[in-house]
C-alpha cells in the first residue's frame, strides 16, 4: 500500500480529550506524526482576569479535570507567593494528604483507560472500581466527586470530618493488597508485555532535550520529582523514595506509575500520622500586593507552574499557566517513528493525556 | 524475551484467567456485584455533599453576597412580599448555570443558605431550571444540620452614646482599641482590631454609658471590603441606612455640622452617617445607593 | 425417529391438504386448465418435489433451533460478561428471566435506525459484503448436525451431506473475502486497514486450523459428522490429539474475531474496524453473524474433538451435544475477557511461527496413532 496520512481525531474513542494526531503510515508502519492541540482552548487564562483571587479556584479545577486538586492547590500556592501569606501547618498537612490521594485517583484512572485501550476490559472496571473507593473519601471531606473546590487562600476550605482518618487508613489498606493483586492482571499476561516491552522508546537525551517532565522522564531513567529537588509544602517531612526506571519504553512507564501510586500510599500514611491540631484556614486578604506569583508543583502527569501577576486589585492582571503535557506531546514524534499504527494506543496511553491542561 | 515453549505461554494466559475467574466467583456466590441498582436503590451521601441549595428565609437577610461571589453568575435577588417578613429580597439559582462550588454557602454572613443532598435536578425544558427563592425556601434546615461555622462574641459601639472617655482603650488587655478621630468632628471613636479581640468583655464592663455590647456574629472567612466614608460629602439623606441589610449604618446627629443661621445663632446639628464595621458584611450596597459619592469601596476593580 | 422422516410426515400431509383443492380445481375447470391443474396436483405428490419440500422444512427447523441458541449465546455473552466484571449483565428487560429479552430490545433498536449508504463508497461491494458474510455464516448452521437423528438428511435412512465437516469448514472460510469487500467497499481509511489485518489474520490462522482438522479427519477415516463422532465413542479426540485440540480452540478465536485477536476491530485504533460505515440493522446482523460464527465454532469443536453427542443417557443426545458447545463458548468467554489484544505482527507470529509447526506436530502425532492402528 501507499503511504497515506491517516488522522486519528479529533474524534476518537483512543485519544482521550479533544485532539488530533496525524500519523503517515507506510503500510502499518508510522513513518511521520503530526500531533495537533488547540480544540479544546476554552481561554481560561483571560476568563482568570474577571474573576476576584477566590473566584478561580473552581476554575483551576477545571483545568484538568483528571487530577483537579493538583492544580487548584497550585494556583492557591501562586497567590499565597503573591500575598505573602502562611499557612498554618494543619493545613499544609491536609493538603499534602489530598494531594497524594489525587495522584492515586488521577493514575487509576490512567491505568483504566490505557488497560481499555489495549483491549483488557476487564483493567478498565477492576481499576476504575478502585478509584470509587477514594473518590466516596473525597465526596465525604469535599462534597464533590471531581472538581473538589477544596483548597483555599490560606489553607483548606474545612477540617477533617469524623472517622476520617479510620475510613482512610482501611481505604489503603485494601487498596495496598489491590496493587498487588494487579501483578496477575497485567505483568502475568504475556500479551500484555508484547505490547509493551520495546515499544516507543525515548532516550534520556532527547527526554531532557524535549522537556519531557513527570513520570515519562523518569521511565528514561532521570531521577527529578519536585517534591525531592525544590520541596514545597511539607514533603521535606516525608519519608519516601522516587520511582525510577530505566528502560525507556512504554513497559517503564507503567511501572513507574505502579511504583508511584505505592509510594503515594507510604506519604498518606504518614500525613495521617503527623498531622498536628490546630487551625486549618486563616483569612487571606482581598487585595494582592503589585507584584508577581510563582508557584511548581509535581502533578501526575508532570511539572505545572502558575506565574501570577497582580496590580494592587482584588482581581489579578494576568495568570498564566504551563501545562505539562503541552510539552510532553510534542515528544510524540520520537516516540512513534519506526513503529506499527496498533502501537499510537501504547505510547499516547502511556503520556496519559489530559487536554484541558493542554488547551487551557 | 524468551516465547519458545507453548506451556510459558499458557502460563502466561492462564494467570489473568485466574484474577477475572476469581471476581466472576466473588460476584456470584460470595455477595452481590459492585453494582448499586440506581433508581431503584438510592445512593448513600454524606452530610457535606453539595447539592440543590436550601434557603432560610428568616435568618437572610437579602445582602446579596452570594449573588455577588458566585464564580458563574448563577444566582440572582428576587423581590418578594411574604406576609410575616414583609418586603423582603431573596435569592435563586439557576441550575443550567451553577458550578455546585459552595461559595454561596461559605460567604453568607448568616448561615442562611446551605447546600443539601438533593442532585436530581434534570428537567428537559432549560427554563425550568431556574428555581426561584420559594422554591428554594425551607425555614427549618437550621434545627437538622450541624452548624460548623463559629461564632464570635465581637464588641458592637453604639456611637450615639459614647462619651470618648477613652476607658475601654485603657482596659483592653490585647490593646485591641484604638481611639481614632472622626474626621472633620473632632471627637474620637474606638476603633477595634477585630483580629486582636479575644471576647473576654472587659470593655463592655468598664463603659460607663453601655456604648459598646459583645453581640454574636458569625465568623467569616473572607475578607470582605470595608466601606470608608467621606464625611466631607455626606449629606445626611439616609439612604445608606436604609439599604444596609445588617444595620450597620445608623444616622447620628454630629456635632460641628451646625450651619450658622442670618442672627448669628448655631442651627441645630445634621444628622450624618456612622457606620458599624463590626456588622459590616461587605455587600456593598450604601456604595451603590449613595448618590453623592461619599463611600469610597477600596480596590474593588470593575 | 429421526428428522427426515418427522419433516417427511409433517409436507406429506400438507401436500396431501392442498391437493384436494388442485384436484377439485381440475374436476371442475373445462378443457386444459382441467388438465393443467391435475398436472399441479401430479407434480406436487411427485417424490422428489416431496423430498425438496422436506429438506427445506429441516432446514428451516435446524437453523431457527441453531438462531436461537445463538441468541442465548449472546445473552450468556452480556451476563458472563457483567459477572466478571463486577455488574450485573442485563438485568431489567425481561426482569425474572435474568434479562434474557435484552436481545429483543436491542434488535427491535437496531431496526429503527437510520440505514446509509456513504456518497462514494463502491454501491456494489458495500451492499453485497453484508449478503456474502450473513449467508456464508448461515449455511454453516445448516450443515451441522445435533445428534444422528437430528439434522438435516437428504433421505430416510438419515445420511448426511457427504462431507459434512469440510463443507462445514469451506463455508466457515467464505467470510474474509467479504470482509476485505466490506473494508474496501467503505471509502474510508479505517476500514482499509480493517479489512486489510482482517484478510491477513485469516489466512494465517486458517491454514493450522485446517491441519488440525485433517489429523481428526485421519484418524476418524472419513469427513462425515457421523463417522467422526462415532470413531469417538471409546475416548474423545481431545485426549490424543490435545496439542491439536488447543490450537483448533486458538485457530477458532481468531477466525471468529474475540479478543485476543479482534484486530481488526479494534475499538481503540480503527473505531468499530471494518464495519465502521455500516448502520443500523445491517451493522445488527454484522454483530448478530459474529456470535453465529462463535457457535458454529464451538459446534464444530464439539464434534471434532469433544465426542460430539456422546453423554450418559439419562439427557437425550441433542442435549448433551448443546452443553458441550456452550461450555466451549463459555471458556471462550473467560479467555476473551482476560487478555488484551494482540498487535497485527506479533498475531501473524503466533500464527506463522508458532501454530504451525506444533500443527504438524499433531498431524506427526495423528499420522503415528493411526497407524499403530489404535483408531
Amino acid at each position: 500500500m501507499a503511504e497515506m496520512w491517516i488522522n486519528m481525531g479529533p474524534q476518537h474513542p483512543m485519544t482521550h480529550g479533544l485532539w488530533n494526531l496525524r500519523v503517515k503510515v507506510d503500510g502499518e508502519t508510522i513513518v511521520d506524526a503530526q500531533p495537533e492541540v488547540g480544540y479544546l482552548h476554552r481561554g481560561i487564562e483571560k476568563l482568570c482576569e474577571g474573576k476576584t483571587y477566590p473566584q478561580i479556584i473552581p476554575l483551576a479545577d477545571r483545568l484538568c479535570y483528571g487530577s483537579s486538586l493538583t492544580w487548584s492547590h497550585l494556583y492557591c500556592m501562586a497567590v499565597e507567593d503573591l500575598m505573602k501569606v502562611e499557612v498554618p501547618e494543619r493545613a499544609e498537612y491536609i493538603r499534602v494528604l489530598t494531594i497524594e490521594m489525587q495522584r492515586i485517583v488521577s493514575h487509576l484512572m490512567w491505568l483504566a483507560a490505557y488497560a481499555g485501550d489495549l483491549g483488557l476490559g476487564v483493567g478498565f472496571v477492576y481499576t476504575m472500581r478502585e478509584r470509587e473507593v477514594f473518590l466516596d473519601l473525597f465526596q465525604s471531606l469535599t462534597g464533590a466527586r471531581i472538581t473538589y473546590n477544596f483548597p483555599r487562600i490560606g489553607g483548606v476550605a474545612h477540617d477533617l470530618p469524623q472517622n476520617f482518618e479510620r475510613d482512610t487508613l482501611r481505604a489503603i489498606t485494601f487498596f495496598e493488597g489491590r496493587l498487588k493483586e494487579y501483578e496477575d492482571l497485567f505483568e502475568g499476561s504475556k500479551i500484555f508485555m508484547m505490547r509493551n516491552v520495546g515499544v516507543g522508546i525515548l532516550k534520556k537525551e532527547d527526554a531532557i532535550n524535549l522537556g519531557v517532565t513527570g513520570p515519562s522522564l523518569r521511565a528514561s531513567g532521570v531521577t527529578y520529582d519536585l517534591r525531592k529537588d525544590l520541596p514545597y509544602s511539607v514533603y521535606e517531612e516525608m519519608d519516601f523514595r522516587v520511582a525510577t526506571h530505566k528502560d525507556c519504553d512504554c513497559y517503564a512507564r507503567y511501572r513507574v506509575r505502579m511504583d508511584e501510586m505505592w509510594e503515594s500510599c507510604q506519604i498518606m500514611k504518614q500525613a495521617l500520622k503527623k498531622m498536628p491540631e490546630g487551625k486549618w484556614r486563616i483569612v487571606a486578604p482581598r487585595n494582592a500586593p503589585v507584584g508577581t506569583g510563582l508557584a511548581r508543583v509535581e502533578d501526575p502527569r508532570g511539572e505545572g507552574m502558575i506565574y501570577i501577576v497582580g496590580d494592587g486589585s482584588d482581581k489579578p492582571y494576568r495568570v498564566k499557566i504551563r501545562s505539562p503535557i503541552f510539552v510532553t506531546v510534542s515528544a510524540a514524534p520520537k516516540m512513534l517513528i519506526g513503529y506499527k499504527l496498533a502501537d499510537v494506543v501504547a505510547i499516547m496511553g502511556g503520556l496519559d493525556m489530559c487536554i484541558g491542561e493542554t488547551d487551557r | 524475551m524468551a516465547q519458545a515453549k507453548k506451556k510459558s505461554s499458557l502460563g502466561f494466559v492462564l494467570q489473568p484467567m485466574k484474577r477475572t475467574g476469581k471476581t466472576l466467583a466473588n460476584s456470584l456466590f460470595l455477595g452481590k456485584p459492585n453494582t448499586v441498582l440506581y433508581p431503584y436503590q438510592k445512593l448513600d451521601l454524606p452530610i457535606g455533599y453539595r447539592g440543590k441549595h436550601i434557603v432560610d428565609f428568616k435568618r437572610c437577610i437579602g445582602c446579596s453576597n452570594c449573588v455577588q461571589i458566585c464564580p458563574n453568575d448563577c444566582m440572582w435577588m428576587e423581590k418578594l412580599e411574604d406576609p410575616e417578613l414583609g418586603k423582603i429580597e431573596r435569592p435563586g439559582v439557576d441550575y443550567g448555570r451553577c458550578l455546585f462550588c459552595g461559595f454561596c454557602v461559605e460567604i453568607c454572613p448568616t448561615v442562611a443558605i446551605h447546600e443539601s443532598v438533593e442532585f436530581e435536578l434534570a428537567h428537559r425544558e432549560r427554563s425550568r431550571l431556574k428555581y426561584g427563592p420559594k422554591e428554594l425556601r425551607d425555614d427549618s434546615f437550621a434545627g437538622k444540620v450541624k452548624e460548623e461555622r463559629q461564632k464570635r462574641l465581637l464588641p458592637i459601639l453604639d456611637m450615639s452614646k459614647c462619651t470618648s472617655c477613652e476607658k475601654c482603650a485603657g482596659e483592653c488587655p490585647e490593646m485591641a482599641i484604638a481611639m481614632m478621630p472622626i474626621e472633620n468632628v473632632g471627637r474620637k471613636k474606638p476603633e477595634i482590631n477585630l483580629n486582636k479581640c479575644t471576647s473576654c468583655k472587659k470593655c463592655e464592663a468598664v463603659c460607663p454609658e453601655s456604648a459598646l455590647k459583645l453581640e454574636e456574629v458569625y465568623e467569616s472567612y473572607f475578607e470582605m471590603p470595608e466601606p470608608k466614608l467621606l464625611i466631607k460629602s455626606c449629606t445626611g439623606c439616609s439612604a445608606c441606612s436604609k439599604a444596609c441589610p445588617a444595620d450597620a449604618i445608623y444616622m447620628m446627629e454630629m456635632p460641628g455640622t451646625e450651619k450658622v443661621l442670618k442672627d448669628g445663632k448655631k442651627g441645630k446639628p445634621k444628622k450624618r452617617a456612622v457606620f458599624v464595621l463590626e456588622k459590616c458584611v461587605g455587600c456593598g450596597k450604601c456604595f451603590r445607593t449613595c448618590k453623592f459619592e461619599a463611600i469610597e469601596w477600596p480596590g474593588v476593580r470593575k | 425417529m429421526n428428522l427426515f422422516e418427522f419433516c417427511y410426515g409433517i409436507i406429506h400431509w400438507l401436500v396431501d391438504l392442498v391437493n384436494h383443492l388442485w384436484y377439485w380445481l381440475g374436476d371442475v375447470l373445462p378443457w386444459w386448465f382441467g388438465d393443467f391443474f391435475d398436472a399441479v396436483g401430479d407434480f406436487a405428490a411427485s417424490q422428489g418435489h416431496l423430498s425438496v419440500m422436506t429438506i427445506f422444512l429441516e432446514v428451516v427447523i435446524v437453523v431457527i433451533i441453531a438462531l436461537i441458541n445463538v441468541l442465548n449465546f449472546i445473552w450468556i455473552f452480556r451476563k458472563f460478561m457483567g459477572r466478571m466484571f463486577d455488574f450485573y449483565g442485563p438485568y431489567y428487560v425481561g426482569y425474572g428471566i435474568g434479562g434474557w429479552l435484552q436481545n429483543l430490545a436491542d434488535g427491535i433498536k437496531l431496526f429503527v435506525k437510520e440505514i446509509i449508504v456513504p456518497a462514494k463508497a463502491d454501491k456494489m461491494g458495500y451492499l453485497l459484503a453484508p449478503i456474502i458474510y450473513i449467508g456464508s455464516s448461515i449455511l454453516i448452521l445448516a450443515t451441522i448436525p445435533f445428534s444422528e437423528n437430528f439434522g438435516v438428511s437428504t433421505n430416510e435412512s438419515g445420511t448426511y451431506v457427504p462431507a459434512g465437516a469440510l463443507f462445514a469448514l469451506a463455508a466457515f472460510a467464505i467470510a474474509p473475502f467479504s470482509i476485505l469487500l466490506a473494508g474496501w467497499a467503505s471509502n474510508n481509511k479505517y476500514t482499509l486497514i480493517g479489512g486489510m489485518r482482517s484478510a491477513a489474520q485469516m489466512m494465517s490462522y486458517e491454514i493450522p486450523l485446517l491441519m488440525t482438522v485433517a489429523s481428526v479427519f485421519l484418524l476418524a477415516g472419513s469427513f462425515g459428522f457421523v463417522d467422526i463422532v462415532d470413531a469417538q465413542h471409546d475416548i474423545w479426540f481431545a485426549i490424543p490429539l490435545f496439542i491439536g485440540f488447543l490450537i483448533f480452540l486458538v485457530c477458532l478465536a481468531a477466525e471468529v474475531e474475540i479478543i485476543p485477536f479482534d484486530l481488526p476491530e479494534a475499538e481503540a485504533e480503527l473505531v468499530e474496524g471494518w464495519t465502521t460505515e455500516y448502520g443500523g440493522m445491517r451493522f445488527g446482523l454484522f454483530y448478530f453473524t459474529t456470535t453465529i460464527r462463535s457457535y458454529a465454532g464451538g459446534a464444530l469443536a464439539t464434534a471434532l474433538f469433544l465426542g460430539g453427542w456422546h453423554g450418559p443417557a439419562l439427557i437425550p443426545d441433542e442435549i448433551w451435544f448443546l452443553i458441550k458447545a456452550y461450555i466451549v463458548y463459555t471458556v471462550f468467554q473467560w479467555m476473551t475477557w482476560s487478555l488484551p489484544r494482540v498487535r497485527v505482527d506479533q498475531m501473524l507470529g503466533i500464527g506463522w511461527k508458532r501454530l504451525l509447526p506444533l500443527a504438524v506436530i499433531n498431524l506427526m502425532i495423528a499420522v503415528a496413532l493411526k497407524s499403530m492402528g489404535w483408531f
